[in-house]
């Protein structure tokens, strides 16, 4: 392009005096709508991302068809019980539940895990197993957290298992009687 | 001379070049990382649990109940999904007698990666929407409280006869916080009496709280994820 231009200036000679010198062309593009426009599709995307991707958590369920004498039966010296009710309360006793409810004790999920690590420590691996027992105001968030809580503490053998109405009616005449976890059950 | 003495006019321009690689180098970084949200007719609360694997897309068969206790069967969108849900619709329409129709029975497969929720005796008249009627349609959940009348059981059953006893290589369960127990073990009991005794439950993300035996064991394997 140059070239041509020179040739028609009269063969690289200068230019006469009426000819104007053609003026330079600035080079720089205004780059400020393409700012605009790729803060706008930055803002998009991060609107729609999904920064916190949901996570698979295992659960593996037994079969309950199974014949009772293939069923795996707990030691009732290793056996926790974790009874869960409405509005977060948690009860639990050890082993079997004694007649007159004097090993029945309320909780609450954060005194939980200490309860279940000093059961933990103080129980041979293979003889430990917690039974998580929801009743039917317990929520879903309460049983995976129980569940969670299984995989925090590394307790291996667990189960969610129906409550009784025994068990069921102690919760209710402690919730009738003392509403507040922290007051304590029987 | 004259030129000289002036001040020389200090320009207002300024270089977006760097601005404008900057930019795009985020541009282009949320452009791939981003995942599309799927569209969701119900709005579901995940519990938070401290397990760290990813939740698959491929192949998914996802049953997701929310706080009203309104329960839903979804598949996903790929091959595998979409090849169930028609297979799912078919059985299920021939075992009830509903006569769905080619069209219907798409409408099944278009709608199920959304979430279909409604009991056997309606599914007819419900695949009949057109798109937007049925996002804007409330769907009154498959009903799973009665024992005797646990339809969530015959979508399975309808599943796993379509497939010849092919389980769906992910079976999730997307539950929300505030869902009573009962709803959570009778969708528990469906899929148990068909066979399904292993399931994936969607959750959020939580961190393991210091000090527990799962947190140290995490820290002996160099921050990787026990399972």
């Amino acid at each position: 392009m140059a070239e041509i231009a020179q040739d028609s200036g009269g063969g690289g000679h200068k230019k006469g005096p009426g000819v104007k010198k053609q003026a330079r062309k600035d080079a720089r593009v205004d780059m400020t709508p393409m700012v605009d426009l790729g803060f706008l599709l930055i803002t998009f995307f991060i609107f729609t991302t999904t920064i916190n991707s949901p996570k698979a958590f295992k659960l593996n369920v037994p079969d309950d068809s199974a014949k009772d004498e293939e069923q795996t039966q707990a030691k009732a010296s290793g056996a926790f019980t974790v009874l869960l009710s409405k509005s977060n309360h948690v009860y639990y006793y050890e082993g079997q539940l004694q007649s007159d409810g004097s090993n029945f004790k309320s909780s609450n999920f954060k005194e939980i895990r200490n309860e279940l690590l000093r059961k933990k420590a103080s129980t041979a691996e293979k003889d430990l197993v917690v039974i998580i027992k929801p009743n039917e105001e317990a929520n879903y968030k309460n049983v995976v957290d129980m569940l969670d809580e299984m995989q925090i503490l590394e307790i291996k053998r667990y189960a969610v298992v129906d409550i009784a109405e025994g068990e069921n009616a102690l919760i209710m005449i402690t919730e009738g009687k003392s509403p507040t976890p922290a007051a304590g059950g029987k | 001379m004259s030129k000289l003495n002036k001040i020389a006019r200090k320009s207002t321009w300024v270089d977006m070049t760097a601005f404008v690689d900057v930019s795009f180098l985020i541009l282009t970084f949320f452009m791939l990382a981003t995942k599309f949200k799927p569209p969701e007719v119900v709005n579901i609360d995940n519990p938070k649990s401290v397990s760290s694997e990813k939740v698959e897309d491929k192949d998914v068969f996802k049953v997701s109940f929310d706080k009203e206790g309104r329960v839903f069967v979804s598949f996903s969108a790929d091959k595998d999904g979409r090849e169930k849900a028609q297979l799912t619709a078919e059985v299920l329409g021939r075992q009830k007698g509903l006569g769905l129709t080619p069209a219907e029975i798409s409408n099944f497969i278009k709608f199920s990666s959304g979430g279909i929720g409604v009991p056997v005796n309606q599914l007819k008249s419900f695949l009949g929407l057109s798109d937007t009627e049925y996002k804007a349609f409330k769907q009154p959940g498959i009903p799973v409280s009665d024992t005797l009348n646990n339809q969530l059981n015959d979508y399975i059953n309808a599943l796993l006869t379509g497939t010849g006893g092919r389980k769906p290589a992910n079976v999730m369960l997307n539950g929300d916080n505030a869902t009573t127990y009962p709803y959570f073990k009778n969708i528990l009991s469906a899929f148990k009496k068909n066979g399904i005794f292993s399931f994936k439950l969607i959750t959020a993300m939580e961190g393991v709280p210091s000090g527990t035996p799962l947190y140290k064991t995490q820290q002996t394997q160099g921050g990787k994820a026990a399972e």
